[in-house]
């Protein structure tokens, strides 16, 4: 199961986006769970040890995404903005299918960065 | 020129995104904030606002039923200083990466040693002569100490006690234990020192403000922070600038009242001793508590968008704004509006700017009037989610149907107005939609995704 954490400042109108995210998964029959938070709440979730496979960031919080990056540099996955456009007609899909992309990029990176080390 | 000012604004919002001491804050208050919530509704139940409500209850549960309802919701918000202490502590240690619980409860101690915890040497409390309460004395907190007067106290103590804290604890001013030490008996150890500088400072400056005039600590922090805050915060000068600078961070895409929150939460001391007042039964003494900017200021969320909903849904005629109308009218009864504000979009739209900073200003205006004529009660200070619906959220709040009246009223109003700039707006997408030809989405299939790529 991968797990999507979409964060904006109380995790209200992130949650209807993530709701209607989950569904389109859910139709593809996709092992994906998709959970909206408010953002403070990020630290004390990881903290116990649920660990997302991606962060999205909804544009309301724009200004947070470079301190989200920072301070979630280790677990080396994608944080990404949601495109103001996609989340205002609550294109889920679409965006959906972004993060996708962007988490078997990120695997691509990561694989050949190991062998790298080796 | 609007890039221009996003590039001013947004390392500001990224600023106090990031500021320690007020990210301290502001989830110091979301810790007490489900609490006082729920006590709120018990306060609810015992006044609710249905005339000969406490007549017909008490017939079956007899006289006096309220008190069982008002003991839970003094248990909440008499002690909202303690709570706040204890909240801002364990948020602020968090912050520094310290010790949260043991950040929490050095908070606490910190405050009790400030606070006078004899009954009978409480200003204005005489006991009776001869008694044996005068004779012995009574050890004790008064909730005078730790309810909403205690606000300010509680973050003072909290942001000091938490940095001197951490501070000790990260010189490495700590007693360290042999190897084999069981960890928790090793951190029991480890926050001694620290502990002990903080009780010391604290018991020090107990002593030095027992000189001065103030004689307390928290009389000192009442007169010079949280009375003249308090006073400023309680005037439609404060919330019209609030109000400007919520819509105004919204226009860039910046979620408003996040920001202006972190800074702006003289709103909720004012909301809490509105609701200690409502309680006692005394003259309601503000007319700016949070729910009245919540339920009064704006509907359907920032920019009061709910109006401009109803009018996108009645009047316009475009694909774009029809959909969105329909995709936002339910989140916008519950005061959620990020698909207007991304999608219509509002963000850097200046026709729309002008309405969306007009209405809630508008609004803000005329039910302050309205509150200084009468025409609406003061809200008591009850507090209710903010996503409480239109209608509801007026009555609950102030415990008068005129108030929920007063606020179809006003998302009338707010429809008016918005009313010639969607519409302008309507006539510039249904030109563009005419002209477009669809265009087609690169398309990727869920199918073809291997998920061991993931």
């Amino acid at each position: 199961m991968k797990k999507i954490y979409l964060l904006c400042s109380q995790g209200m109108s992130t949650s209807l986006l993530a709701s209607m995210m989950q569904d389109c998964a859910n139709q593809h029959k996709l092992p994906i769970e998709i959970i909206a938070y408010p953002h403070g709440k990020l630290p004390s979730i990881i903290e116990k040890q649920s660990l997302p496979d991606a962060i999205l960031l909804g544009p309301q919080v724009k200004y947070l995404l470079e301190e989200t990056r920072e301070r979630f540099e280790d677990l080396r996955i994608p944080i990404l903005l949601i495109n103001q456009d996609d989340y205002g007609m609550l294109n889920s899909e679409k965006i959906l299918k972004r993060t996708l992309i962007a988490m078997k990029e990120n695997k691509e990176k990561r694989n050949h960065e190991s062998i790298d080390d080796i | 020129m609007f890039n221009k000012l996003e590039g001013i604004l947004m390392p500001i919002a990224d600023k106090l995104g990031k500021n320690r001491v007020l990210i301290a804050i502001r989830d110091g208050f979301l810790i007490s904030t489900p609490l006082l919530i729920v006590g709120s509704i018990f306060l609810l139940i015992a006044n609710f606002p249905i005339p000969g409500w406490s007549e017909t209850i008490a017939s079956f549960a007899g006289e006096g039923w309220e008190a069982w309802f008002t003991n839970v919701s003094r248990a909440t918000f008499n002690l909202t200083g303690l709570l706040t202490c204890l909240g801002t502590g364990y948020a602020f240690a968090r912050e520094l990466k310290g010790d949260k619980i043991q950040g929490a409860v050095v908070s606490l101690v910190a405050f009790v040693i400030l606070t006078n915890t004899r009954i009978g040497s409480i200003p204005g409390v005489i006991l009776e002569e001869g008694s044996i309460a005068a004779e012995n004395g009574i050890d004790g907190l008064a909730f005078q100490f730790i309810g909403a007067d205690g606000i300010f106290m509680g973050l003072v103590c909290s942001l000091l006690s938490v940095l001197i804290f951490t501070w000790v604890y990260k010189k490495g001013w700590t007693i360290k234990m042999p190897k084999g030490v069981p960890p928790a008996v090793a951190d029991s150890f480890a926050a001694l020192v620290p502990s002990a500088f903080v009780m010391t400072i604290f018991f020090v400056a107990r002593i030095l403000f027992g000189m001065t005039s103030f004689e307390t600590a928290h009389q000192f922090v009442l007169e010079i922070l949280q009375t003249p805050l308090k006073g400023m915060g309680d005037t439609l000068a404060a919330n019209a600038i609030y109000s400007f600078a919520c819509t105004f961070l919204w226009f860039f895409g910046i979620n408003g009242p996040a920001v202006a929150n972190s800074v702006y939460f003289i709103g909720n001391v004012l909301t809490i001793e509105q609701l200690a007042a409502f309680e006692a039964g005394k003259a309601l003494p503000y007319i700016f508590t949070n729910p009245f900017s919540n339920f009064f200021c704006n509907f359907g969320g920032g920019g009061s968008t709910l109006s401009l909903v109803i009018v996108m849904l009645l009047f316009c005629k475009s694909q774009r704004i029809r959909q969105l109308g329909k995709l936002s009218i339910v989140p916008g009864i519950f005061g959620i509006n990020e698909p207007i504000i991304f999608g219509l979009p509002v963000v850097l739209n200046p026709i729309i700017a002008i309405p969306f900073i007009l209405v809630p200003m508008m609004n803000l205006f005329l039910s302050y009037f309205a509150t200084l004529w009468e025409i609406i009660p003061r809200t008591t200070g009850v507090n209710l989610p903010w996503t409480t619906p239109i209608g509801f959220s007026g009555w609950l709040s102030t415990g008068s149907p005129m108030a929920s009246i007063w606020q179809f009223f006003l998302l009338f109003l707010g429809c008016c107005v918005y009313f010639p700039f969607i519409k302008a707006l309507d006539k510039q997408y249904l030109k563009e939609e005419m002209e477009a030809s669809d265009d087609i989405e690169e398309e990727i299939s869920f199918d073809d995704l291997d998920f061991d790529d993931l």
